[in-house]
């Protein structure tokens, strides 16, 4: 099974994917990607915070920041797979610390992340809604928006349930609730 | 008239097309400045909100003095509402009229469909 999560930020959709990928694994290995590459010390406190939030719920975690699928070659096809977050795995595989811009990553990303939930046997992938703000952004961020909604798009297209979640509260755009 | 909705980059001109046979030539684009009221497909209704603010209009009171130009089309607005309140003055004038153009549209319309990443929602 495959579900696919979005809505604002700090509205609860880390902790409804972490309970659905506990609930969907029934035993078997549930595995956390981790995609944050931390850049300074709000990062590496973010991430200790998520570590605490994630304890106690039988998680191993596989360590990846690019190249989504690489991370099958180091894990059991037959877990469950939580992917939090694709707006941060786009943003890996988008902006180099260089400071340069792949375009194509977009449709890479899309093809792994496709790739990625029909090898798995379940996979729930938490997204970003950033998409309903006024602002005029620049080309570059422009052109990430668009890439987001690209992967936001065809993960919402290949899972089984499409999640929007809300103040905590979680509405079905497709497929049942969990 | 028919509104879609949802925020940017959601399919709302795919969804216009494959559900009310909108095809490109019957589009006007109102993120290029300016409006068209005859035009059968009005997409980016919310920019057209920020060309009256830069000319110190009310864009839905324009939307109401042309009702009977528009009411048979299919309008398309980005939903720019769930930000943080902007810093810019602009900015902000630009997403109270944009939420007083689309609640005024969405008064008028015949349905109301919100797309969220692909999937549409009647939501009237």
């Amino acid at each position: 099974m495959t579900v696919f999560l979005s809505g604002g930020a700090k509205n609860g959709k880390s902790y409804h994917a972490q309970r659905i990928s506990k609930a969907l694994s029934r035993g078997a290995p549930l595995y956390y990607i981790a995609t944050m590459i931390p850049h300074d010390s709000e990062d590496n406190a973010r991430i200790a915070r998520h570590l605490r939030e994630r304890e106690g719920w039988g998680f191993e975690t596989l360590e990846c920041p690019v190249r989504l699928l690489s991370c099958l070659d180091c894990s059991d096809s037959r877990g469950t797979f939580l992917l939090d977050s694709v707006t941060a795995l786009l943003s890996n595989e988008m902006f180099s610390p260089e400071g340069e811009i792949d375009r194509s990553a977009p449709e890479r990303v899309v093809r792994e992340l496709t790739e990625f939930a029909a090898r798995a046997a379940n996979a729930v992938f938490v997204s970003d809604f950033i998409y309903s703000d006024a602002m005029l952004y620049d080309e570059m961020t422009e052109a990430y928006r668009k890439g987001l909604a690209l992967c936001d798009a065809a993960l919402a297209r290949c899972c089984d349930s499409v999640i929007e979640v809300s103040g905590g509260v979680m509405t079905a755009h497709k497929g049942v609730l969990l | 008239m028919h509104l879609v909705i949802g925020g940017a980059y959601q399919g709302k001109l795919r969804y216009a097309m494959e559900h009310f046979g909108v095809t490109p030539e019957l589009v006007f684009d109102c993120s290029e400045g300016g409006i068209d009221f005859d035009a059968p497909c009005i997409v980016h209704g919310e920019r057209y909100a920020l060309t009256c603010v830069r000319e110190g209009r009310e864009a839905s009171d324009d939307f109401r003095a042309q009702r009977e130009r528009w009411r048979n089309a299919v309008i398309l607005c980005d939903d720019i509402s769930c930000g943080v309140v902007p810093i810019d003055p602009e900015m902000r004038a630009w997403r109270e009229a944009s939420g007083r153009l689309v609640n005024y549209l969405a008064g008028e319309a015949e349905s109301v469909t919100r797309l969220f990443c692909s999937i549409p929602q009647v939501i009237k």
